[in-house]
């Protein structure tokens, strides 16, 4: 009986999604990278328009999320969970500009309304706390001393009108958090599927943290379109790059540990003179990968999503025209004029794949490398920053950034959020321009500096910089590791402190005949970085209590016994001559004194 | 004179002009430069001033105000070091000036309420003068460029002036002193005593009260002064949170020399304040006891005040002792009493060589850890407190004898 109730209002219920159906959809985009890598982003967007979600009444939005947002006033969140370094030189630019990613760990930025900075830092210790709950990351340790202000590298991505005045924009960064399986759940819990059905049941903690570089984002903001109520939107962002021929092994049976595969699985190079039987020579990536969904995400897509969109394919994979694809039945192609993408609209009933099989690179039809992956599009900037320096009481940063373009300059904003222990002496900040012949080096249009305070705050250093076409740019600045107290050590002290990545944003171009990826801010982080400090003896407090004390007391009781006590000469000392015999001789005295004392008594 | 004082400035310049990676390396040493004194930091704080940005309102500068519109008058340290070698220099030989001056009026042998029998065996200010331009502590000083040289020149004049009996610029000196590394304001009591015996006799002040009356106006004029001109300056009263607090609450444990920064890394947390305070007491403890013992001569109490400060300030460093060491040749005449002289010099030399080479040890080759380095400090702090003890007890002997003229050369105890 029951079940035919509910057979009845399923229709019902679809017919009620459809009508609200550009409220919510997800889409997942496969993009194989060189060197057998394979780029998947999920993107999960739902929408609910402002009164409703004032009126407490969620429909897509995540009740959980929505309630703290209003209740410490948050207009804009953003929030990171990051692992893994995105390789540009060989995979090219970022998904989605680099606007989707953090650094390492765990970041987050919002915009709170307030009408201090005390009750924005009140609001922002609050959101912390009950987002740290929320999403099971240690983001409760985001305290005033990895918090700061940016000021030129954050721009509201919503639409928030006039009331920018008393929003305060407030940043953090964990760069220790390790982002793993207790963070992905509730993720999906925040999705109206969750993870149940469409494109998020192929998300599977097991693939995503052994992806080479993968990162989750939340961004919620409110946008108005014109014309039309303003709506409060969530996009659920996932990318992560899979290393196609590790996420291809079978997870072990039983049997966790990882073994060589056996010997007439490798992939040998057979043209090298040597190869044979027992030797064998690599071959390298450009041989292709066959795979399909199942192998690499280890399950099939369980349908559709029934609250989404349905105009928007699900899945959709950049690969030129001349690649063969294969997919489970029922699928839909609709393949992009472009010639660079197709999409899938999926069955919203049973499993999907996708299978990309191995095309041969010899015989009639040979294809090449070309025809399996799109060339991937060269990024704007390239940026890496690393430590100099050795020992443990100084050190260096050194940034290397990099203009490839030929012909634009570049314009970015360099932001370091560093820790209030890497005391950094910003009058050894110098920028050494290569590349470009005539090139002056003060290349530096601004600097904004917050200079950090001991266990108050961390530094905050901001540059907008400005780098000629075909250059190198080399950002120096020395600093010095402080010691701490031996209690502020985490318990792996010798393992070293992790400095979060700095944020790059690339400032969109002005000039009026720019291509339209110049026209949109992008942005790019660098790795973190492991700082070593110096580190006391952690086992000594007891001991070193006892030794300085003893130091210091034998300084003042020698001084306190020449300044109080009298000079005699030693004869005339009441305690008879000086000297160790006469010592010994005035305590024989003294004792025979009291046992005759004692025997009087007794008697 | 000249001719000390030229060849004093030569060797320097030369040291300077022919090492010219000497003053950097000296200035990144902890033993030459402190938190407090760092010219590092100093150059930090003037980048940050000259571009508008509060230097107190971050963790690296701690050094008074006045310095900095000082340096920024000088060209940039770093394109023309020359001006600022120059500097130091000066204040190096107008610190020997005044050592020059104190040794030449004998005030050390006698007083104006005693009058050592020994006293004619001193040096003169010409070796004083040359003791402690020639000492390897005072060039490395100069050298490493620490602002606490103008500490060491201010005192020493202060005790020149007092000496030569002009108490207000006497006082006038010790505020600047204070005023920039506050330690010297402890130096008061025993400075004010020396002022007040040295009077010039037209113009005596006969009562003590009113004397120190006076001389306490005119340090706290001349102090509210400095801090009224520095508040100018900074535009706020940061500066004495980020200047003198942070000697209060030893908020940076960069290694040095001293007692306090391992202490203080190790401590639990909950006595951290309690340890603080007996730390500060400890140090001032030493004030009225010895300007009271050693009345009749107030420049000993000075002489041992100094060397205690050298060893158990917040941040010690090698520009202390040579501050130290610079006046104790003025106590030539007691140096036969001295019983373990050559136990202590051999101490503070044997932890003066071993500092550096387990601080390398433990910051570059990871070889050794922190303990190396503390224990070098710990014995470099006892050959210390045991010259300064001993000279405290060839004094005390010294103004006995007097008394006791019989008893000189003769064994003697303490009860």
């Amino acid at each position: 009986m029951m079940t035919s109730l509910f057979s009845y209002l399923i229709p019902l219920f679809l017919f009620f999604s459809n009508v609200f159906a550009s409220d919510y959809h997800e889409q997942l985009n496969l993009k194989p990278l060189p060197q057998s890598s394979l780029l998947a982003s999920f993107n999960f967007r739902s929408n609910t328009t402002l009164s409703q979600f004032e009126a407490h009444n969620f429909r897509y939005f995540p009740r959980s999320l929505g309630q703290i947002l209003q209740h410490v006033g948050t207009r804009e969140l953003h929030l990171r969970f990051s692992l893994g370094r995105w390789d540009a030189e060989s995979w090219g630019a970022r998904p989605w500009d680099g606007t989707k990613e953090g650094g390492t760990g765990v970041e987050l930025w919002a915009w709170l309304e307030a009408d201090t900075e005390e009750q924005a830092d009140l609001k922002w210790l609050t959101l912390t706390n009950a987002l740290s709950g929320l999403f099971c990351a240690s983001l409760n340790f985001i305290d005033e001393t990895r918090t700061t202000r940016p000021v030129m590298s954050f721009q509201p991505e919503g639409d928030h009108g006039s009331n920018l005045d008393n929003l305060h924009l407030l940043h953090g960064v964990l760069p220790h958090e390790i982002v793993c399986t207790e963070n992905l759940t509730p993720f999906l819990k925040l999705l109206p599927c969750k993870g149940k059905a469409g494109i998020s049941s192929l998300l599977d903690g097991h693939k995503l943290f052994d992806a080479s570089w993968q990162s989750m984002a939340i961004d919620v903001r409110p946008v108005c379109a014109q014309g039309q109520e303003c709506v409060l939107q969530i996009e659920q962002t996932i990318d992560m790059v899979l290393d196609i021929e590790r996420s291809k092994r079978p997870r072990a049976q039983g049997n966790p540990i990882p073994r060589p595969p056996p010997g007439h699985d490798l992939k040998c190079n057979a043209t090298k003179p040597y190869h044979s039987g027992d030797t064998c020579f690599p071959s390298d990536f450009a041989e292709g990968e066959d795979w399909s969904i199942d192998q690499i995400f280890g399950k099939f897509l369980r349908g559709t999503c029934p609250l989404t969109d349905p105009n928007v394919p699900a899945v959709c994979i950049h690969v030129p025209e001349r690649r063969d694809i294969f997919t489970t039945a029922n699928a839909v192609e609709l393949k992009n004029s472009d010639g660079l993408s197709r999409c899938y609209q999926v069955p919203s009933e049973g499993e999907f794949s996708m299978i990309l099989p191995r095309m041969s690179r010899e015989g009639d039809n040979a294809k090449t490398i070309a025809d399996e992956t799109v060339e991937p599009e060269t990024p704007l900037l390239y940026a890496e920053r690393s430590l100099t320096g050795h020992g443990q009481e100084r050190g260096g940063v050194q940034s290397i950034l990099t203009n490839p373009s030929p012909d634009t300059a570049v314009e970015f904003v360099y932001m370091e959020s560093l820790p209030w222990f890497m005391r950094i002496y910003l009058h050894t900040l110098k920028a050494r321009v290569e590349g470009a012949p005539g090139v002056k080096d003060d290349i530096i249009e601004e600097i904004y500096y917050r200079p950090a305070l001991d266990r108050a705050r961390g530094t905050q250093l901001e540059l907008r910089v400005r780098i000629p076409p075909a250059s190198i740019v080399f950002l120096t600045y020395d600093f010095e590791k402080s010691i701490l107290r031996y209690t502020e050590y985490p318990p792996d002290a010798n393992r070293g402190f992790d400095v979060a990545a700095s944020i790059i944003t690339i400032l969109p171009s002005t000039s009026p005949g720019a291509p339209p990826l110049r026209l949109r801010i992008s942005n790019l982080r660098t790795t973190s970085l492991l700082l070593s400090l110096p580190t006391p003896d952690f086992s000594m407090p007891y001991n070193v209590i006892i030794f300085t004390s003893t130091a210091i007391a034998l300084a003042f009781g020698g001084l306190y016994n020449l300044l109080v006590r009298r000079f005699v000469g030693a004869d005339e000392s009441p305690e008879g001559a000086g000297g160790l015999k006469g010592k010994l001789a005035f305590l024989v005295k003294r004792l025979s004194a009291k046992f005759k004392g004692a025997k009087v008594r007794t008697e | 004179m000249a001719g000390l004082y030229g060849a004093a400035a030569a060797l320097r310049l030369a040291l300077f002009t022919f090492f010219p990676a000497l003053p950097d390396l000296l200035t990144s040493r902890v033993e030459v430069s402190t938190p407090v004194t760092s010219f590092k930091r100093l150059q930090e704080g003037l980048f940050l001033y000259n571009h508008n940005v509060s230097p107190y309102d971050g963790g690296v500068y701690h050094q008074a105000p006045l310095l900095l519109p000082l340096f920024s008058l000088l060209p940039d340290a770093s394109a023309y070091p020359f001006f600022t070698y120059l500097l130091y220099i000066l204040v190096d030989i107008a610190t020997a000036d005044a050592l020059y001056k104190i040794a030449e009026s004998g005030e050390a042998a006698a007083s104006k309420l005693f009058t050592s029998a020994r006293k004619d065996r001193r040096w003169g200010g010409y070796v004083v003068a040359a003791i402690f331009l020639f000492n390897p502590f005072t060039i490395a000083t100069c050298l490493g460029r620490p602002t606490n040289v103008f500490t060491t020149c201010a005192i020493l004049h202060a005790v020149a002036k007092a000496i030569s009996g002009n108490p207000l610029t006497s006082m006038l000196a010790l505020s600047f002193a204070s005023y920039l590394s506050m330690y010297p304001v402890l130096l008061l009591p025993p400075l004010i005593l020396l002022a007040y015996d040295r009077q010039n006799p037209a113009n005596r002040i006969t009562s003590l009260a009113q004397f120190t009356g006076i001389t306490l106006l005119t340090i706290a004029a001349s102090l509210s002064t400095l801090f009224t001109a520095s508040w100018l300056l900074t535009g706020s009263w940061e500066f004495f949170a980020s200047t003198y607090g942070i000697q209060l609450t030893l908020n940076d444990l960069t290694p040095n020399v001293g007692l306090w920064w391992y202490f203080f890394i190790e401590m639990f947390d909950s006595f951290r304040s309690f340890f603080l305070g007996v730390f500060w007491l400890h140090l001032s403890s030493y004030v009225g006891g010895l300007s009271i013992r050693i009345r009749s001569q107030p420049l000993a109490a000075i002489t041992i005040l100094l060397g205690i400060f050298s060893i158990f300030k917040p941040y010690p460093s090698i520009a202390d002792i040579s501050l130290s060491l610079a006046v104790v040749p003025l106590y030539r005449h007691v140096f036969p009493l001295m019983r373990y002289t050559f136990f202590a010099a051999s101490t503070i030399l044997y932890s003066a060589f071993l500092g550096p080479a387990f601080y390398y040890l433990w910051i570059y080759a990871g070889s050794g850890n922190a303990n190396f380095f503390y224990a070098i400090t710990l014995v470099w702090s006892l050959g210390q407190s045991l010259l300064v003890s001993d000279l405290t007890f060839a004094v005390l002997r010294d103004e006995w004898e007097v008394e006791r003229p019989e008893m000189v050369g003769k064994e003697i105890r303490q009860i």
